[in-house]
């Protein structure tokens, strides 16, 4: 080996929000690779799919999950992985939160309505978040302070206004999530 | 879902050959980023499929399972299956990710911010 495994380090960032929102964007604006989509094989919960019987039952199916990658350096990753949109895969977010460092919800002030259960989630199981507001073209502009009220988010955790296209806008993001991160985690110690 | 209208259930049938049929890793549930890194090739391959095979060699550097996945071109819980009877014949260990560890320490935190910063 190069290395010692210990060395290398992955560490994950999601970005949620409601679908249509730009978390892809935002990925690809970043990502040193083409999101890339990888499947995950979904069988009904609590049902054993341990024979083909469940595929020819079709209680299989597949959902794309977005994710991005960026190399600090040579073992240690960051990897972005884009929430589900759609509510029924609502408990992959379960498994996506373990172990992340911690998450963008990306909000739309046409649709504000749509964060509101990304920030619940993220805000119930204390992980790190913070919120960026996608000023689409033509969006109003809007108040961050009204934005903050009408989502309910605490005071403490970042809320500010990004162009999810925009590289340097979404490394603004990213930074100050994890310096968000980097406060919360020296609170808990 | 396309995967709902579909009536040729020829791709799912496949992927789930790959894993002799089984949805489930085995052992210790891992990570999506968890990295997979080779620690040992078999003296008799007779018993590993060419994906395990290919899963070993991508390996070789430490890699994390979503890559290995889309480099096999495979969904990730079969993906997870391939991983998990490699690291049941000791070949391969699965490490979990930064935070899972407990290794997100003042310094990375400060590596993490310079590398963005970098960019």
């Amino acid at each position: 080996m190069d290395y010692a495994r210990s060395d290398a380090l992955a560490i994950k960032i999601l970005i949620a929000g409601g679908f249509g929102v730009g978390k892809t964007t935002l990925v690809s604006a970043v990502s040193e690779i083409q999101p890339l989509s990888t499947e995950e094989l979904l069988s009904d919960r609590g049902t054993r799919v341990d024979d083909t019987s469940g595929v020819e039952a079709k209680t299989t199916t597949t959902v794309a999950l977005d994710f991005g990658r960026i190399t600090l350096r040579e073992g240690l990753w960051i990897y972005l992985f884009g929430t589900p949109g759609q509510d029924r895969f609502w408990f992959m977010w379960d498994e996506l939160a373990i172990g992340a460092l911690g998450a963008v919800v990306l909000a739309d002030t046409r649709r504000l309505g749509d964060a509101f259960p990304a920030v619940d989630f993220f805000e119930q199981r204390h992980i790190p978040y913070m919120v960026a507001v996608n000023e689409f073209d033509g969006a109003r502009r809007h108040d961050p302070n009204v934005i903050r009220r009408a989502l309910a988010v605490p005071g403490h955790v970042p809320l500010m206004v990004c162009d999810a296209r925009d590289r340097e806008s979404a490394k603004e993001v990213l930074l100050a999530l994890v310096r968000h991160a980097k406060d919360m985690s020296g609170v808990r110690a | 879902m396309a995967a709902e209208e579909d009536p040729d259930p020829g791709p799912l049938v496949r992927m789930f050959a790959v894993t002799g049929g089984r949805a489930r890793a085995v052992g210790e549930a891992f990570d999506v980023i968890a990295v997979v890194t080779t620690i040992g090739m078999p003296y008799d391959q007779a018993g590993l499929s060419p994906e395990h095979l290919a899963a070993l060699r991508v390996a070789t550097r430490p890699t994390t399972v979503a890559d290995i996945g889309t480099r096999l071109r495979l969904p990730l819980n079969i993906t997870r299956v391939l991983l998990s009877d490699l690291r049941s014949e000791g070949l391969v260990s699965i490490d979990p990710p930064a935070a899972t560890a407990g290794v997100l320490n003042e310094r990375i935190y400060q590596e993490v911010l310079n590398g963005l910063r970098a960019l």
